[in-house]
């Protein structure tokens, strides 16, 4: 199985000088396995480039394809209008995400087309969609994918994913807050707000589900938006640093870590320093840290160590 | 009055290096008379450029002011609200101009953009500035500090969308972006009223004109469209705007050159960049 990055941002696509290194479209993975079959992970700007590409790859064929969501906040779901095999007939595309975060699912994906969003509204769109909601701890199998959904902690609930296939793993987990200070609910944090003795029950299970599902997992994807002196400003604001994800890799035993869905405003020059810092402190720890780039394809599990 | 093209993209934001010379953020352009008034179009991703700089002056204490017109509320036009700084300092100003979409309010729109499964924000009544959004019914002359605005519906594929012709510092620009007219070649009358003597038109040309015949319907115009305009009104320079994501660098160049052939008014493509005097 290979991964490959379509998008890396968080929050907002970033055109401009400074990104063109690193990439500035929002968050969007594809796992591909040796015989071919594609996972998508994410909707964001990146889908655009990777719909592109597909729709080369079948010269213009109807496809099925898969699209997992981690939640629906528009950096994650925005690239979905502008999917081009979307636009061929007899193409299906089915939709998974957290049943918190979309109560209604079709009307939220169908929601950002709407006249007052989008030219053509999901109705009119030729492929047929299918909505799917997933549960953390509730396994479910897409082709040659084993997909373990697991809860993270993000404003109005966010859910990762571990993705078994070839005899390997990797899993994405993003969006998240450590689980610490903030814990996510249904409700606007203007800041932190005191944790109740329930709150600190629910963030140490949400942590110890989380270290168990990505247990010998060959590469985790995981939400370093921040670093550490900007999350200590913000730590309501639902994501996690580079320590952050290092502390729960090394705990679980991932061999491999990969920094993703990178803040708007650091450029690339900050995202080499950025890299080459936690590179170093992962080395101290026997993880090896990446720092994904827009286009980057990265082989996982066995593939990786021959 | 000053100029700067903060966005110029259509439909898509596009990131690299074959798209930094014209930019890739999509659409939003600030206006700005010598006396300072500011005037913002749209809030496309370029916004969120702007506010960079907005923050380091009075908007970064909560002293600023500033009207936003929307020329209407698809995401391009609106996806960096919810990254626009500004609104997150109390004691800043800011007003959100539109008209309403069809079938509901420019309000529920914008509420709708930030409801809580899909933007943390949760809504616009957590915007710390004092935010005002208020509707108005293309047709109407809109009164801001320094600036008149005219405005008039134009048809944009199975909407319409707004345009402007904003007078300040006794110069006009004139805004006619995401527009097809049901003739190219024949401007709607209400286009030529807004552009009649505009120092400086900016017009749709999300399409080559090669490629149009196979995006006819598709609510964008192509380059040539613009020029008709120009001359038709009198415009004194056409600014070619809202590219397609798919135009690099180079084709837009090659647009640039062909469309200024074709004219006698003085050829622009909207760029990210400077300061423009109108």
């Amino acid at each position: 199985m290979q991964i490959t990055f379509w998008g890396v941002r968080g929050s907002y696509p970033v055109p401009g000088a400074a990104t063109v290194r690193y990439g500035g479209q929002t968050s969007c993975v594809e796992a591909r396995t040796a015989s071919g079959e594609t996972l998508i992970v994410d909707a964001g700007t990146g889908l655009r480039a990777l719909g592109n590409k597909l729709l080369r790859e079948s010269g213009g064929a109807p496809g099925q394809y898969h699209v997992l969501l981690s939640h629906v906040h528009w950096d994650h779901i925005q690239g979905l209008p502008f999917f081009s095999p979307a636009y061929i007939r007899g193409t299906k595309i089915s939709v998974y995400a957290l049943l918190t975060a979309a109560n209604e699912l079709d009307q939220v994906i169908g929601g950002i087309t709407r006249h007052e969003f989008f030219p053509m509204p999901l109705e009119a769109v030729p492929a047929q969609f299918q909505f799917h909601q997933v549960e953390p701890g509730v396994d479910f199998v897409i082709g040659a994918f084993h997909v373990t959904p697991i809860a993270l902690n993000h404003p109005f609930g966010s859910v990762g994913y571990r993705i078994d296939g070839d005899g390997s793993s990797w899993a994405y987990v993003a969006d998240t807050a450590p689980f610490t200070e903030v814990l996510h609910k249904q409700h606007f944090l203007r800041g932190p707000e005191p944790l109740s003795d329930d709150d600190r029950v629910a963030l140490a299970a949400m942590r110890d589900a989380l270290v168990r599902r990505l247990a010998g997992v060959d590469t985790a994807v995981y939400d370093t938006h921040f670093l550490p002196e900007e999350y200590a400003r913000l730590p309501h604001y639902g994501h996690s640093t580079p320590d952050h994800a290092l502390a729960i890799c090394a705990e679980a035993g991932v061999r491999r870590l990969v920094l993703y869905h990178h803040a708007p405003m650091h450029g690339d020059d900050q995202m080499d320093q950025i890299a080459a810092t936690y590179l170093a402190k992962g080395a101290g720890l026997g993880i090896e840290v990446l720092t994904a780039f827009e286009g980057m394809t990265l082989p996982v599990g066995v593939e990786a160590a021959a | 009055m000053k100029l700067r093209f903060w966005g110029v993209r259509g439909a898509f934001a596009m990131c690299g290096r074959e798209f930094l010379r014209y930019g890739g953020n999509t659409t939003s352009i600030e206006l700005v008379t010598t006396a300072g008034q500011r005037l913002l179009i749209d809030l496309g991703t370029g916004a969120t450029e702007l506010a960079k700089q907005l923050m380091t002056c009075e908007f970064a204490t909560g002293q600023g002011t500033l009207p936003i017109l929307l020329t209407h509320t698809h995401l391009d036009h609106i996806q960096g609200l919810p990254f626009f700084t500004p609104f997150f300092i109390k004691g800043n100003k800011i007003r959100i101009m539109g008209a309403d979409p069809p079938g509901l309010s420019l309000e529920a729109t914008l509420q709708n953009q930030l409801a809580p499964h899909y933007s943390p924000l949760n809504g616009l009544e957590n915007l710390a500035a004092g935010v005002s959004i208020e509707s108005f019914v293309p047709g109407v002359t809109i009164a801001l500090p320094g600036f008149t605005v005219a405005t008039a519906a134009v048809p944009h594929g199975s909407m319409w969308t707004t345009a402007f012709r904003i007078e300040g510092d006794g110069k006009v620009v004139t805004m006619l972006s995401d527009v097809e007219y049901p003739n190219i070649e024949d401007p709607l009358p209400e286009a030529l009223a807004l552009a009649r003597g505009a120092d400086l038109l900016i017009h749709d040309a999300m399409h080559a004109d090669p490629d149009y015949e196979l995006r006819r319907g598709w609510g964008h115009s192509p380059a040539r469209a613009g020029v008709y305009v120009a001359e038709r009104a009198g415009a004194k320079k056409l600014a070619l705007f809202h590219h397609s994501p798919d135009a690099t660098d180079d084709m837009i160049d090659e647009v640039v050159a062909r469309t200024a052939a074709s004219t006698a008014v003085p050829v622009i493509a909207a760029a990210e960049g400077s300061y423009l005097d109108v």
